[in-house]
């Protein structure tokens, strides 16, 4: 690696004050779990020249629920995911969405915030959250931004962050606690793969009528960014819970879908993978809901 | 350079290094822990696998100055002068490895594995393994041996010249 300066952030407020300070005349990254920056920095002729490290910010690790409800520090790792409690009552799908990304010594290392500010398309932390409508937190020197997590995403490696700004926390809202859903990722390999496509779909069920409300799905690998299919959402939307509905739903999903062929996969493979994912991630988040009713 | 104090094996360590160096080359270069191995430097590999604070991580995708204060437990710190580690035993026994490199790396992992759950299923074996790259033996043999030390068969290596 080329040489750099690291500056320790004590806190949040410390963390944003050194972005403030060094974004103004230098080359600067953040460092949090290190897994995709360090892999990144060995191979890259333009290494920054100062490296902000927030991996001590003890602020930035919560995991409780609030008035908000599901707040998540952007520095909880994939692996304290797959262990919280919480998580693994309210949304196992984030348990299996953590439990897909790389592998154990990764999880340990990678952050929650750090998948998500990578912009890949293929994330796994992306869809599941996405489908539960999550928001994200950004702090900077000019203060605090609220947005939804799908609008964070512009393009392939691409978010809304500015250089002075961290992604500081991820909410999954009050009214979703709990809302059945479920993931799935389709990757070459059980190990360390990244997926060809990934799918998560989440669903309340009005079981007096046995009705689809407020279906999401969402979808990874398969667009510049992890989108929604609202062409499926739109049609499950108060329709009867059945089998056909929701291959369906999964038919029409690979259509909002819009996937590259590349050296992983072809495109119309993609698309065949979007309505077989979507049908079983929909079937499993019933069954869910039908648990838990 | 930044200053860094770490408890390597139970032992306090300082050195002074460039700031991106990493923990890798500290335990390699500073330290003269050459177990853990330098394979891709990328984390695919697996064979820098050491454990800090109780968790297994690829030691080259963390920075010395992220580990300062903490504690660190590589292959080095298993054995003693005497005796092996029960999984280094179980290797040995078994015929786990063929080259080695990966060794030390699936050894820590498989350690960390059974720190946490002393009887895993062969699936979570295989899911503890799935960040350390063999590419000589196939795996199967290293999944036998860590079974037989999480079913309690190891000898003591005393009584087994006896």
């Amino acid at each position: 690696m080329r040489p750099f300066e690291v500056y320790a952030a004590k806190d949040s407020n410390h963390a944003v004050a050194l972005l403030a300070q060094h974004t103004a005349t230098s080359k600067v990254k953040v460092i949090a779990g290190g897994t995709d920056l360090l892999a990144d920095l060995k191979f890259s002729a333009h290494s920054p020249d100062v490296i902000v490290d927030i991996s001590r910010v003890e602020d930035l690790k919560g995991l409780k629920i609030t008035d908000e409800g599901l707040n998540i520090g952007a520095l909880v790792t994939h692996s304290q995911i797959m262990r919280s409690p919480i998580i693994q009552e309210m949304f196992p799908a984030l348990v299996d969405a953590a439990h897909s990304i790389g592998a154990v010594q990764t999880r340990n290392l990678g952050t929650l915030g750090g998948n998500l500010v990578t912009g890949v398309p293929s994330m796994d932390s992306g869809p599941t959250l996405i489908a539960l409508d999550a928001l994200v937190n950004i702090i900077g020197s000019t203060g605090r931004r609220q947005l939804p997590l799908i609008d964070f995403f512009l393009g392939p490696r691409k978010t809304v962050l500015k250089p002075d700004e961290l992604l500081a926390e991820i909410i999954i809202p009050r009214q979703n606690l709990g809302k059945p859903t479920h993931f799935l990722k389709f990757g070459l390999r059980k190990g360390q793969a990244l997926a060809l496509v990934n799918v998560a779909a989440s669903i309340w069920i009005d079981w007096d009528k046995n009705v689809f409300v407020a279906p999401r799905i969402a979808l990874g690998a398969v667009a510049p960014k992890v989108i929604r299919a609202p062409k499926a959402e739109a049609y499950l939307e108060g329709r009867t819970v059945t089998p056909e509905a929701m291959a369906e739903a999964g038919r029409i999903a690979s259509t909002d879908a819009r996937p590259i062929t590349d050296f992983r996969a072809s495109a119309e493979y993609r698309r065949d993978l979007v309505a077989v994912l979507t049908k079983r991630a929909l079937e499993a988040a019933y069954a869910l809901g039908q648990s838990k009713r | 350079m930044v200053n860094v104090s770490i408890k390597v094996n139970g032992e306090m360590r300082t050195a002074s290094v460039p700031p991106e160096t990493t923990l890798l080359r500290l335990l390699r270069d500073n330290f003269n822990l050459t177990g853990a191995k330098l394979g891709c430097d990328v984390g695919d590999c697996g064979a820098c696998t050491v454990i800090v604070d109780g968790l297994p991580v690829n030691s080259c995708l963390m920075l010395a100055n992220q580990v300062d204060g903490r504690e660190v437990l590589t292959i080095e710190g298993l054995a003693t002068t005497d005796k092996l580690h029960p999984l280094q035993k179980k290797f040995e026994e078994f015929g786990s490895l063929q080259c080695g490199f990966c060794g030390p790396g699936i050894i820590m992992s498989a350690k960390a594995l059974l720190d946490e759950n002393p009887a895993p299923t062969v699936m979570q074996i295989r899911d503890a393994l799935g960040g350390n790259l063999c590419r000589c033996t196939g795996y199967a043999k290293m999944i036998e041996a860590i079974q037989a030390v999480a079913n309690g068969s190891i000898e003591p290596v005393a009584s087994k010249s006896a």
